[in-house]
Order: C-alpha cells, then sequence, then structure tokens
C-alpha cells in the first residue's frame, strides 16, 4: 500500500518507536504513583518524552501536557479561556475540534475568511476582526483541508499588542514546520503526537504557556490529601494514569525527529508537494494549491465523487482521505462544501515512488471514467 | 550518606531537578518522600550529601524549581527542617 493519508495519522514510523512502546509496555508500571523501580522506570519515560518535547517546542518540561490527542489538548484551552457567550475570532478552516468545542460552550465565534493561500490577506482579514474585542483568538498553523498556512506568528503579534490569549492548533504543523509557542506569544499550542511528530494515535501535547482548568479531575500522584486538582502543570491536566506506552513511543518519533535536519525534511517534504501539484495539474485534475502550503494537496478529480474517487485510488493500493475531513466550515470556506475533495498527504519518511505510484494511479482512473463517459 | 532530603510537590520538578544535579555531576538519589514530608500527601525528594547542599541550593534555585522545603535527617532519624 502507497500511504498518502498522513494528514489523518502517519502510519510508518520509524522502527524504534514500536520499540520504545513494546519496552515500556514490559518494564514500566505507573509513573509518579510508587517508589519502586518499575514505577521509576515508568517516571523516567515519561519525562524523557516531556523533556525531548521541551526542547524541541522550545518550552519548559513542566509546560509539556500529555493528552490522547489535540482536540482533548483543544478542549482544555478553550474551556480554560472561555464562557458562555464568550465572543472568539476563529480561521474559517477550523476542525470541527475547534468549532463543535465552541458550539458545546456556547461561544459566539466570528470565523475569518481570505483567499486560502493569501497569508497577507489571512492576517488583514484577522487584524480587522479583532474590533471589537474578542475574548480569544484561535486559529490553526496548517489547514487540514487544503494545506495552506497561516501566519501564526504575525496572528500572535496581533493578539499580544491587545493582549488576546490565542490559542494555535498545530495538528497538520508539529513535525513538519516549525512550532514555536513563545515566539508567536500563544497561550495554548496543541498537537496530536501521531501525526507529524511519529508517535501512535492516542497521544497528543498541550504546551501551556497560561493558566488552564482541568478537563479532567482524579489522582495525580501528588497532593494526595488536598481535595482539589494541584494548581501546577503538568499535574493540573494530567489526572489518571498516563498512557506510558503511547508516551515512550511518542518520545521515540520526537527523537527521530531531533536527529534529522529540519530544514532538509522540509524541503524534501516541498519537493514532494510540489511534484505531486503538478503531476495533478499536468492530468487537468483541479487541484488547491499556493505559495504557502505545507504537507497536504486537496483535489477533485472531473466528473466523480469524491469518495468514489479515493475508493477507486484505495482499490489500487493508494491510501487518501475524502470527504469533509472533519471540517465543514473549512470546505464552505474554500468553496467545497458540501461536495468535498480528496486529499493527498505527507510525512517525513513519504517517498518520491509513493508520489509517482499516485500519480500514475491518478492517470488510470481518470483514463478509465473518461472510458466510461457516454 | 545522603542526610539532605529537598522536597518537591510533584514528579515532574522532581525530575526536572534531578536532571539539573544530574548535568552538574552532583551524586543524589529521587524518591518517594518519607509520609511525615509529604503533608499534603505523594510528594518527591532529591536526597544528597550535606555537603552538596549550598551548591545544591544554588543550582536548583537558578535552574530548576525551589524546594517546598528542605530537611536534614539527624542521627537520631528525625528530620529538622533547614529550609527554604
Amino acid at each position: 500500500m502507497i500511504y498518502l493519508d498522513n494528514a489523518a495519522t502517519t502510519l510508518q514510523k520509524p522502527p524504534e518507536v514500536a520499540a520504545a512502546m513494546l519496552n515500556a509496555l514490559k518494564t514500566c508500571a505507573n509513573p509518579g504513583r510508587g517508589g519502586h523501580a518499575a514505577a521509576r522506570r515508568a517516571g523516567e519515560a515519561v519525562y524523557q518524552t516531556r523533556a525531548l518535547a521541551a526542547r524541541f517546542f522550545d518550552m519548559e518540561p513542566e509546560q509539556v501536557c500529555f493528552t490522547s490527542n489535540a482536540t482533548e489538548g483543544l478542549n482544555i484551552a478553550l474551556r480554560t479561556l472561555l464562557r458562555p457567550g464568550s465572543r472568539v475570532v476563529i480561521s474559517g478552516l477550523e476542525h470541527n475540534a475547534v468549532t463543535r468545542t465552541l458550539a458545546g460552550l456556547g461561544a459566539v465565534t466570528v470565523p475569518v475568511t481570505a483567499p486560502l493561500f493569501d497569508a497577507q490577506g489571512w492576517l488583514s482579514a484577522f487584524e480587522a476582526a479583532l474590533n471589537p474585542r474578542p475574548d480569544a483568538v484561535v486559529c490553526l498553523h496548517v489547514s487540514n483541508v487544503y494545506g495552506c498556512v497561516l501566519p501564526v506568528e504575525q496572528i500572535g503579534a496581533l493578539c499580544a499588542k491587545r493582549e488576546l490569549p490565542f490559542v494555535v492548533d498545530a495538528s497538520q504543523s508539529a513535525g513538519l514546520l516549525p512550532v514555536l509557542p513563545k515566539a508567536w506569544g500563544a497561550a495554548f499550542v496543541a498537537m496530536p503526537g501521531h501525526k507529524g511528530l511519529l508517535g501512535p494515535q492516542g497521544t497528543g501535547l498541550l504546551l501551556c504557556r497560561a493558566q488552564t482548568e482541568p478537563l479532567c479531575f482524579g489522582g495525580t500522584g501528588s497532593h494526595s490529601a488536598q481535595a482539589e486538582m494541584p494548581t501546577e502543570l503538568p499535574d493540573r491536566l494530567e489526572a489518571g494514569t498516563l498512557n506510558v506506552p503511547g508516551i515512550a513511543g511518542l518520545g521515540a518519533g520526537i527523537s527521530y525527529l531531533l536527529r534529522q535536519s529540519p530544514a532538509l525534511l522540509r524541503r524534501r517534504e516541498t519537493q514532494l508537494l510540489q511534484n505531486a501539484v503538478h503531476g495533478l495539474q499536468q492530468l487537468g485534475i483541479p487541484v488547491f494549491s499556493g505559495a504557502a502550503q505545507a504537507g497536504v494537496v486537496s483535489f477533485r478529480m472531473p466528473g466523480m465523487d469524491c469518495e468514489e474517487a479515493a475508493d477507486a485510488f484505495a482499490r489500487r493500493g493508494i491510501a487518501l482521505r475524502a470527504g469533509l475531513h472533519c471540517a465543514p466550515l473549512a470546505h464552505r470556506t474554500g468553496g467545497t462544501f458540501p461536495e468535498g475533495t480528496v486529499r493527498m498527504s505527507l510525512s517525513a519518511l513519504s517517498r518520491a515512488a509513493d508520489v509517482e505510484q499516485f500519480l500514475h494511479s491518478a492517470r488510470e482512473i481518470q483514463a478509465a471514467r473518461r472510458r466510461a463517459a457516454p | 550518606m545522603y542526610n539532605v532530603y529537598w522536597i518537591l510537590r510533584s514528579v515532574t520538578p522532581a525530575q526536572k531537578a534531578s536532571a539539573v544535579l544530574n548535568r552538574s555531576g552532583m551524586q543524589h538519589r529521587l524518591l518517594r518522600a518519607p509520609r511525615i514530608l509529604a503533608p499534603e500527601g505523594c510528594a518527591y525528594a532529591l536526597t544528597l550529601r550535606e555537603r552538596d547542599l549550598e551548591r545544591a541550593r544554588r543550582l536548583l534555585e537558578r535552574e530548576a524549581t525551589p524546594a517546598e522545603a528542605v530537611y536534614l535527617r539527624l542521627g537520631d532519624g528525625t528530620f529538622q527542617r533547614v529550609g527554604p
């Protein structure tokens, strides 16, 4: 199988990810819940990943909180900052992880729109939306539908100037582009562990630069005599037993990325993305592309339903994702609602041969459709 | 003999402090704090030699999380609070 659905989750991982998970499963007990060797080993495995993530994102270890995915991190951030009736400026590209959470909170959302790949347009639109003053600003770094990169550093500067809390969803960028909460002035940055960071499913990180309210309450292995949750991070957000094998695997994924050259990885990914875009365009297939794009390419096979197109790729051994990608707001903004798109997405381990095979299949599918057309 | 108990409220700051001491080459152990030193329950202790206390204090207060409390274990097994 040629796996090009990395925006959903990376399937290929460095071999050391599975090895770290297996080792943790065999040797680690419950971190912070005992003084014996197996509990200490678990504590060390968790701290090692926390410290690696802190290094990777230029944070302090205690600002790195483990979650089960990006959605949980976004729920914590948004439920900390907002109340029913709060006014929130969001990009018109947000995932349901943001929009449903805000709807659940009863917040008033103000979606900002601009041409998909026009960074300056996004910045101007955000600036215009900050008057009247919102209670928070939420923005993704890279769209999971179109791959457009939003100017989060500049949007963060607008927020910092107005002392507005800024939340970034780095689900598609972590591990692929520099993610720098401090430089962005972000209160919170949420991300999955299982995409660009190459960890297993069931892992995520919330990078915290502000006080938080817990989503989940319970034992933390600290302050046990108190009725309330501890005030310090990360304990405040990490009630219950942690996913130690998953966290160990995530640490191995981050460690792999730390050993690579980020510039080289980025160059490779950009080259593969351009190959895909140009190849599809040469076939006359409408593609969503632009200068500021990373990791994700959406396209529409002429005359085909997007799910049927993805199924035609799947029957040729190419794994893509079609539909609305849990981001109907983004499809509305990009003009692809309700039809949806077909999406191919890359990872640090994608190969040029994968993209060639994908383009070969696109050519076959298009030829078959033409043959079948009346 | 590790007779200084540098108490931290939870495992992450304790691990961070331990990493600081490791980088400076200072011998120590990270363990669960004796119950009597953790009135709020479940704290952690870095134990180290008394002769290293002042250097540890400088390092940890500058680079890591300050202690909740620092105790000296006396010859009779009791603890005397010596900081912060």
